[in-house]
């Protein structure tokens, strides 16, 4: 592997930190951009027009108080399940199946939720709340160890393996809501549980708005990744797993255990995007309401170059594009699915950088992640 | 080794069979019910032999593609859009259509296979990465344009959508072959299916071409100092790639049934990808495991079929949703190596760099 | 940055103004004025142009849109978190009339209905449990329209055993269907043979749009000498009767004629379970236009499709039965004793 030496290095500490800062956004916003405006052509030529798109897509997400307010309600799973892809990436990891750990944990909290109520368990908000929480963050973290562990100890790929946790997860799910946890309610017909209790809620910020303390919660989670990632010893041992197992392993660090460790933090993220959604907005878990978030993670991951603050950034992007999506069709009847279509575009620009690299003439080399090495066995 | 597997690979068949025969045969007829699960099998499990050989060769070569599944959904959609173009607009015959349908499929496979060779061959982008961009991408095309083509006013079929021109014909319409039970059924995609996965096992294994293939996805540097050009190689397997995908996209709308539907392929080339690994990057058994697959979903049916006959103790095999683990679990227990060790090509998805 | 890029952006923004100038400009209408009808249609996750629920309830507001001249627009919802933002969208801009499609925005269409007063919501598929004046559930018998197609296969049938392909059971339309399609062949028959078999293995996204599982099970089910395919679920079930078609069995559709949907199945189509969604929403809005916009439920008409190209293969005896049958139903005397919902 050839890889260059940051440029940034020897520049003086403050103004090389944020020059380095910027020269790792450039690349991504240009993809951004660039998606952008392919994503604007194949508007027109669909007969669209993409300024009107982008107005109502720009209205719809920043346009009013309640629209930034929703832009935070919808950032706020994809910061969770984006930071989860990104610390597996730091560690060498592909978690593809934050989606299957979403909903496991989406599913485990609604279960305590609902459930000690009714086992006349009578918590709370200050224990009950966090208890729900940390109920999804467990189930996604062990869903998560199994294919970790399966990696540490057999070397099965995480990549199959975390796919089929997520057709596992589905089938399980699906089982449950529509079987043992379904709402018995007589008026309900849905696959979904009952609400959670109201002492097991997380509140919105203001009233009238559905911005909630989830969203802020997720911050907070941001900083405290940055912080195990690079200042602890542990962090450190992950990105070295992450970038050179062979190596780690000479410094005597247990490469299985770190393995073992990346999967079950990465998982518990992902499971706490689903208790959030659970404990902050819907006070339930309905089945199918988690389609997509998997991919969506792993191209936020990406556009946030692997860090914690680029992952919120992302996340508020792509919230804010599946958020406006709504007034965009409103106002101009363009199909929801244009915004599928730059989502892979700014995947496409982010992961192959040399196409913006050439676009756009800028020589700054970065750092290139490679992480499939096959599929062990 | 591989006898091991088979046999393996058959007792999980023969198991999968035999649960279904011992619950239904108190209704049906035991021929009857061994001669309909193998239909099942045979259908379910075409899409998934044709995804499985698009990622041996693919895997072979040293790219990993878990883009098959957004290559599929991509070809049903414009294999289709294909035929009903020449169908309705052109005013071609409804045969000629469908064969123009299944060459667009294949070419607009081909066009993914394209892609991500660019993305991981030129680009050196990570290969799960590639894939990723390419089953996105399927969704957004897919999708945006079966809402602009068919659905929309101004759209060049009027916003009604046109009457398909039907699916692929069965064998059975050819005369002396009517009457054979099973075979008769078929249709042309599913018989190509079984051809080519004989046809894969002899290039890979009995040509010069086969032999560079396996190298430059087993020692590509080796392979590079022996005069194989290694970009070359691998750009054309990740396009043979595409094009077998782009066919089991063409059985999903031109022959299984004609229409298409957004995210039709439903994670079928995910399971392909499996069935791939299950198989230990071999053709055949690529197909075995696709067959297994195939006998996992009849069983699937075939129980909710049989839902009354099931006795209560084994109450558990009534829910649809737990029987579906099974090709799920099994396939991570064959990755991991409990059962049945499989060995991927060693520099499968390592970019090379001279 | 180089002449290549300003270049490149020049071409792009040229081609976008030239591309946007050909397409007309949309001039969106102005729904508060009292004289402008507007309609707006939520979906529940699934699209607008699913060929089947969704779309059935589309074509009701287009139906709108010709005949009482009233301004139309849709909004897809891709999660279910959006729906009360979705529904909040139309109502802030004054529409005067909102229809969500299905169960799954039941609860979200209530509290608009008690926010926005001065807004008629029409609830597809939503049992209401409380009068709210301005908010309509458009329910339909399907339990009905099953027991008739039921009854139809069991006088039909010549191998004593009959078939039903169908989307997931959580969706109690479908489970009545189903259930209904149950009640009425053992009403003909009591001993006959029934094969229900739902697909539930797969998410709600995608249990109405498998065709090719569909067309599967169909054939599994012909295979084992079953000789009448009832499909109902979308795409699903109409891979079904696509498979009836491919062996030649007989075929009862869902929801529609599917003489019409689905004209490869036309030599083996008996008739439909049909569930009137678009004249039955177009009722709806009509009434909200008149004035005479009816609060708590109200149940759309079910029945079955004429037998079409089989009108000859049906002996009179039979065709007898089922308008006897269909009588009795509407009139009470006869009960389906189906369960609203999967107990």
């Amino acid at each position: 592997m050839a890889e260059k030496e940051k440029t940034s290095s020897s520049q003086p500490r403050i103004s090389g930190w944020l020059r380095s800062g910027l020269n790792t956004m450039l690349v991504p916003a240009l993809a951004v951009l660039t998606a952008m405006i392919v994503g604007g052509i194949v508007i027109a030529l669909a007969g669209g027009n993409p300024f009107a798109a982008y107005a109502g897509l720009i209205e719809g997400s920043f346009g009013s108080l309640n629209a930034i307010s929703e832009t935070t309600v919808w950032a706020t799973p994809y910061i969770f399940a984006g930071l989860a892809v990104a610390f597996g990436f730091k560690g060498g990891l592909f978690n593809i199946g934050a989606e299957g750990q979403l909903a496991f944990g989406a599913v485990m909290a609604a279960l305590v939720g609902y459930g000690l109520p009714l086992m006349g368990v009578d918590l709370p908000a200050v224990v009950f709340v966090p208890l729900t929480v940390v109920a999804g963050i467990i189930a996604g973290g062990i869903w998560a160890a199994i294919p970790g562990w399966l990696k540490a100890k057999f070397g099965g790929h995480e990549v199959i393996n975390t796919i089929m946790m997520n057709y596992i997860a589905l089938n399980i799910t699906s089982y449950l809501l529509n079987g043992p946890m379904k709402d018995n309610n007589p008026l309900n017909v849905v696959a979904r549980t009952p609400l959670i209790a109201e002492s097991a809620r997380i509140s919105t910020v203001f009233p009238d708005y559905r911005f909630h303390w989830g969203f802020i919660l997720a911050l907070l989670v941001a900083v405290l990744i940055w912080f195990i990632l690079w200042k602890t010893t542990l962090g450190f041992e992950i990105r070295t797993v992450g970038t050179n197992p062979d190596a780690a392993r000479y410094a005597g660090v247990n490469v299985s255990n770190i393995i073992i460790i990346t999967m079950v933090i990465s998982g518990a993220l992902a499971g706490m995007a689903g208790s959030i959604e659970v404990t902050a907005l819907n006070y339930r878990h309905e089945l199918g309401f988690a389609v997509g978030y998997g991919f969506d993670a792993i191209a936020i991951a990406l556009l946030g170059k692997n860090h914690p603050a680029g992952v919120v950034l992302a996340s508020l992007l792509f919230g804010a594009m599946r958020n406006g999506a709504t007034r965009m069709q409103f106002n101009t009847q363009i199909p929801v699915d244009i915004i599928s279509i730059i989502q892979a575009l700014i995947l496409l620009f982010v992961a192959a950088d040399a196409i913006v690299r050439y676009i756009y003439h800028i020589r700054i080399q970065q750092d290139r992640l490679v992480l499939t090495r096959g599929w062990g066995g | 080794m591989e006898w091991k597997r088979f046999g393996f690979i058959a007792f999980i068949i023969v198991a999968l069979f035999s649960i279904v025969v011992l619950i239904g045969q108190a209704r049906d007829p035991i021929p009857t019910i061994i001669i309909s699960m193998a239909a099942t099998t045979i259908s379910v499990a075409t899409p998934l032999t044709l995804g499985a050989l698009s990622g041996v060769f693919s895997e072979r070569a040293g790219v990993v593609n878990i883009g098959i599944e957004g290559m599929m959904l991509t070809s049903a959609f414009f294999g289709w859009f294909g035929a009903i173009y020449f169908n309705t607009i052109l005013k071609f015959e409804a045969m000629p259509s469908l064969i123009l349908g299944v060459v667009i499929a294949v070419l607009a496979g081909a066009l993914m296979g394209l892609l991500h060779a660019a993305l991981s061959i030129t680009f050196k982008v990570d290969q799960v990465i590639g894939g990723t961009v390419i089953n996105i991408l399927a969704i957004g095309i897919t999708g945006f344009f079966n809402r602009q083509l068919f659905f929309e006013k101004n759209s060049i079929f009027g916003g009604n959508v046109p009457h398909a021109p039907g699916t692929l014909p069965s064998v059975g319409q050819v005369p002396f072959l009517a009457n054979v039970p099973i075979l008769s059924n078929l249709q042309p995609i599913a018989i190509l299916a079984i051809v080519l996965v004989f046809i894969s096992t002899f290039v890979l294994f009995r040509t010069r071409w086969g032999l560079r293939t396996r190298a430059v996805g087993e020692h590509p540097r080796a392979a590079d100092t022996v005069g194989i050009n290694v970009s070359f190689m691998r750009y054309v397997n990740v396009i043979i790639s595409g094009c077998l995908a782009g066919l089991a996209g063409a059985y999903f709308t031109l022959e299984s049934v004609p229409s298409f539907e957004p995210l039709m392929t439903n994670g079928r080339g995910f399971i392909s990808l499996a069935a791939m690994i299950f198989g230990n990057w071999t053709p055949l058994g690529a197909w075995a495991a696709s067959l297994v697959f195939g006998a996992a979903q009849a069983l699937q049916i075939n129980l909710q079929f049989y839902r009354e006959l099931i006795p209560p103790s084994l109450s558990l095999l009534q829910y649809p949703y737990i029987v579906g683990l099974t090709p799920y679990i099994l396939t991570m227990l064959i990755l991991t190596g409990i059962i049945g060790r499989t060995v991927s090509p060693a520099a499968d998805g390592q970019p090379y760099e001279k | 940055m180089s002449k290549k890029l300003s270049l490149l952006l020049a071409i792009v923004l040229i081609a976008s103004a030239v591309l946007s100038a050909c397409t007309p400009t949309d001039s969106k209408p102005d729904c508060s004025k009292p004289e402008v009808f507007c309609v707006g249609l939520v979906t529940d996750v699934g699209k607008i142009d699913d060929k089947s629920f969704n779309q059935s309830t589309w074509e009701g507001v287009k139906q709108a849109e010709k005949d009482l001249g009233a301004k139309v627009q849709y909004i897809e919802t891709t999660d279910s978190k959006d729906y009360a933002k979705n529904i909040a969208t139309f109502a802030d801009a004054k529409y005067d009339v909102v229809v969500t499609v299905g169960f799954a925005l039941g609860e979200a269409t209530v509290a608009a209905a008690k926010k926005y007063p001065d807004v008629k919501f029409i609830g597809v598929d939503q049992t209401q449990s409380e009068t709210i004046p301005n908010l309509a559930g458009l329910i339909f018998p399907e339990d009905q329209a099953g027991f008739l197609v039921g009854a139809l296969a069991a006088q039909m049938t010549k191998t004593g055993k009959v078939g039903a392909v169908l989307g997931t059971d959580a969706v109690p339309a479908v489970w009545r269907f189903g259930e209904g399609f149950r009640a009425g062949a053992m009403y003909i028959k009591p001993d006959i043979e029934i094969n229900v078999v739902y697909h539930n293995d797969v998410g709600f996204d995608k249990t109405f749009s498998d065709p090719e599982w569909g067309k599967t099970t169909a054939i599994a089910m012909i295979d084992k000498q079953v000789d009448i395919i009832f499909g109902a679920g979308g795409k699903t079930g109409n891979g079904a009767l696509l498979g009836a078609a491919e062996k030649g069995v007989y075929a009862i559709g869902v929801d529609t004629d599917q003489y019409y949907t689905v004209p490869e199945a036309q030599k083996v189509l008996l008739s439909s379970a049909m569930k009137q969604l678009t004249p039955g929403t177009f009722d709806l809005i009509k009434l909200a236009k008149e004035g005479k916009f009816p609060g708590g439920n109200f149940t759309g008409k079910c029945g079955y499709a004429p037998y079409h190209d089989l009108d000859s293969k049906v002996p009179a005896e039979v065709k007898t039965k089922m308008e006897e049958l269909q009588k009795g139903l509407i009139d009470g005397s006869l009960q389906t004793n189906v369960a609203p919902v999967k107990p």
